[in-house]
């Protein structure tokens, strides 16, 4: 009988055993794999809304606070920067009840095109968008919430200006991450003048890097052009922009990287105690095959060999399903909104590895100490407890 | 029935094995307690803000102080209508506030936003669980700073007689305050006045708090506010606002459940093992039962109980241990920070509180019952004859 034959016929040996301490194995490296999937999806949610050419700047106090109107031009003659465009918070409202219920920017129309290629809106759109100057451009997800269509007309009231607009959709943004909605800046601007205000500031200014290797010195190029002015600025990618809206979650991953450090200790134990069970009662065979002449080694790599076949077995279904039920997620997240942060974690190649190489470690940690204490024990002794 | 006595002498009686499952056990309890720990304090922290007798006005429309304004003609509206409280020394105890909301350097280099409430020296006496600690109140007019507790030691200058940096100037931080771990601990409190020029803000004010005198009271008072034509603002109960606030994505609780069914079907299967492991160790002796005429549901209950007493013993190592754990993340960690709805850092002390613990005992039960279900069966179903012929 080859070796993998007697592994197997021990393995099958007490089935209901097996089966739950597989079982066990497989629903725990099921939820370490979901466990690791959390920091590269939310991650994977952040690449996913932002491009890594583009750059926040923003005052060094704070998203509330100004930035003199010039310094969109300035920023735009910098080295490296393709374009720049400034935005100011309108805050207006759609609705009666006067709640802000999408993010919407006063915005200088000319720059959007270069600044947000990658946004598609349609070339018609950006013209219009241009020519009219109550035009503004709408996420598609507003879009649908109000039933707009290309050519309505809605009346914006702003909660920090005193300025109700009257606007015409010109184009749409075809993608459903960005709620956001853009009018004209110059649009607002004659408005607040008709009232004896004007508006003079920017909020936010977003950069168009020509070149991703660029990003780092044209934010300290930015940084050191408004060093010392009356407002210095901070600036950020994209990326590290949106991430702070998602508030920090460095605690919340510490505390899930200790969960599953936790749940993987338990799988241990588990089949830990399955292995000793199975060495003890079958101390008498084992010293049978050592006094028919099979070596210690042997007799310890077979039972190694046992479990670290089961929890291998065991974690790579558990990894398996993981995919599988990820996967569900995703396609059941793509339908519902209430979901929709859901779909971002996925099982990938990394984690697969990572889940398998868990089971692996598992069956290894678990076997050796028992398997360790059958193979050493004399013979002698083991057959007069025994029989 | 077999005495308690009998399924305690179980699980002394092999105490490698039991050693196992109340591990396993364990392991499951501390882990769910963290998550559980986590989620309800975040929840505490934010909910548990404000007094049910204060009002929160704001322009109507605004869902938080940071995306409101209000003129001073609106205040005065506000700040002398019937049926506010009055203090000791007869003044009224309306607070109004300006919320701005700066970067924030932290230790690390990091920016975040961060809460800061302009108020008046009014605002302790509408307030009344925010009590400064340690230092003094701040004197309007030398940017002067209170800090809340979280803030400390996150932020570089955040301790008493150091400058923070924050807006347009540098601010000398003379006071600490708390309030009973809500979310007040995560803000700076600062004079209006100067809060409103460093902003450069034309309406000093975001909004009013006000306490009323009685329920009645407060319930007259929303009403006039809300249906006052000339301002538009509106007014709900400080309790509610926070409530409001709290209501965190659904998802983080959707993951704490996962965890627990996953976690803790798994630890029944370990812990089935084992109780099989002790079924078939003693089959001799369920015979000798059964032949001294111990009928099977007895048999049954025995080894339930033996399952239900290992997992309650999980439970409390589980408990001890994460308790403990919660501490180290304590001070290991500090606060953890989450962000609210007005886009500030809320800083989260993570605790385990007992309804935490008690839905963790639930599922250690749940582990040892339905763990136990199995073994408990097949050996109350052992043959008695068969049984005492295995020994």
């Amino acid at each position: 009988m080859s070796y993998l034959g007697l592994v197997l016929a021990n393995l099958r040996r007490n089935r209901l055993r097996s089966l739950l301490t597989g079982g066990a194995i497989a629903l725990a490296v099921l939820l370490v794999c979901i466990l690791l999937t959390m920091p590269a999806g939310l991650d994977a949610l952040l690449s996913r809304l932002s491009n890594n050419t583009r750059i926040s700047v923003v005052n060094k106090a704070g998203l509330v606070y100004s930035m003199p109107y010039a310094f969109a031009r300035k920023i735009r003659a910098l080295p490296g920067v393709e374009d720049a465009v400034g935005q100011v918070w309108f805050g207006g409202a759609f609705e009666d009840d006067g709640k802000v219920t999408f993010p919407n920017f006063a915005v200088e129309v000319d720059h959007i095109e270069t600044v947000y290629p990658d946004y598609g809106i349609s070339p018609q759109g950006l013209a219009d968008f241009r020519r009219y100057r109550d035009g503004m451009i709408v996420g598609r997800e507003t879009m649908k919430k109000y039933g707009w269509k290309l050519g309505d007309r809605v009346t914006l009231r702003s909660t920090v200006w005193p300025a109700n607009l009257d606007l015409r959709i010109v184009a749409e943004i075809p993608n459903d991450r960005s709620p956001i909605a853009w009018i004209n800046r110059e649009y607002l601007d004659q408005a607040l003048k008709a009232k004896g205000r004007s508006l003079g500031i920017l909020g936010i200014v977003w950069v168009k890097v020509t070149d991703p290797k660029e990003v780092n010195s044209v934010m300290l190029r930015i940084q050191e052009l408004t060093r010392n002015s009356e407002a210095e600025t901070s600036t950020q990618t994209e990326k590290s922009f949106f991430s702070a809206f998602f508030g920090s979650l460095e605690g919340f991953v510490t505390i899930l990287m200790v969960v599953t450090v936790l749940v993987s200790l338990c799988i241990v134990f588990i089949a830990g105690n399955t292995a000793s069970m199975a060495v003890r009662e079958r101390a008498g065979e084992i010293a049978v095959l050592k006094a028919i002449g099979f070596r210690r080694g042997s007799i310890f790599s077979m039972l190694i060999a046992e479990t670290v076949m089961l929890s291998f077995t065991a974690g790579a279904a558990g990894v398996g399903l993981a995919r599988l039920l990820t996967e569900l997620l995703r396609n059941a997240a793509a339908g519902s909104p209430q979901l929709g942060p859901l779909g971002g974690f996925i099982v990938n190649q990394a984690v697969v590895v990572q889940g398998l190489l868990l089971s692996l470690a598992i069956g290894v940690v678990a076997g050796v100490v028992p398997a360790f204490g059958a193979a050493r024990k004399p013979v002698a002794q083991t057959l007069r407890e025994v029989f | 029935m077999l005495p308690i006595s009998y399924s305690m002498g179980n699980v002394v009686a092999r105490p490698g094995r039991s050693f196992v499952m109340i591990v396993v056990v364990a392991l499951v309890v501390v882990a769910c307690s963290l998550f559980l720990g986590l989620l309800s304090s975040l929840h505490r922290t934010v909910a548990m803000t404000g007094d049910p007798m204060n009002l929160v006005v704001l322009r109507k429309g605004s869902d938080n102080d940071g995306s409101s304004q209000i003129t001073r003609l609106a205040y005065d509206s506000v700040r002398y209508l019937e049926g506010i409280a009055t203090g000791p020394g007869g003044q009224r105890r309306v607070s109004p506030e300006l919320v701005v909301q700066p970067f924030f350097w932290t230790k690390e280099g990091g920016r975040e936003n961060v809460l800061v409430r302009g108020v008046e020296p009014a605002a302790l006496d509408v307030h009344g669980d925010v009590k400064i600690v340690e230092g003094r109140m701040f004197r309007p007019r030398l940017n002067e700073i209170l800090i809340g507790k979280a803030l400390r030691g996150r932020y570089r200058g955040a301790e008493i007689g150091q400058r923070i940096e924050f807006g347009r100037n540098q601010w000398r931080v003379v006071g600490v305050f708390e309030s009973d771990g809500s979310s007040f601990e995560s803000e700076v409190w600062v004079d209006a006045q100067d809060l409103a020029n460093d902003a450069r803000r034309i309406n000093p004010f975001s909004g009013v708090r006000l306490r009323a005198a009685s329920e009645g009271d407060l319930q007259g008072l929303k009403a006039r506010i809300d249906a006052d034509p000339r301002f538009a603002l509106e007014a709900s109960r400080e309790t509610d606002y926070y409530a409001k606030q709290a209501e965190t994505a659904g998802s983080l609780e959707f993951l704490v459940v996962a965890i627990a069914i996953l976690a803790g079907t798994g630890a029944g299967f370990g812990a089935a093992n084992t109780m099989y492991a002790s079924v078939q160790a003693r089959t001799a002796e369920i015979g000798t039962l059964r032949a001294l005429g111990f009928p099977r549901s007895a048999i049954l209950l025995s080894f339930e109980l033996e399952s239900l007493l290992l997992s309650a013993g999980g439970f409390a190592l589980g408990a001890l241990l994460a308790l403990g754990l919660a501490e180290v993340l304590r001070r290991v960690l500090g606060g953890v920070s989450f962000g609210a709805r007005t886009f500030t850092t809320n800083l989260v002390t993570l605790s385990i509180a007992p309804r935490d613990l008690a839905l963790s005992f639930a599922l250690s039960l749940a582990i040892g019952l339905f763990g136990g279900l199995g073994p408990a069966w097949r050996a109350a179903r052992l043959r008695p004859i068969e049984a005492l012929r295995k020994a």
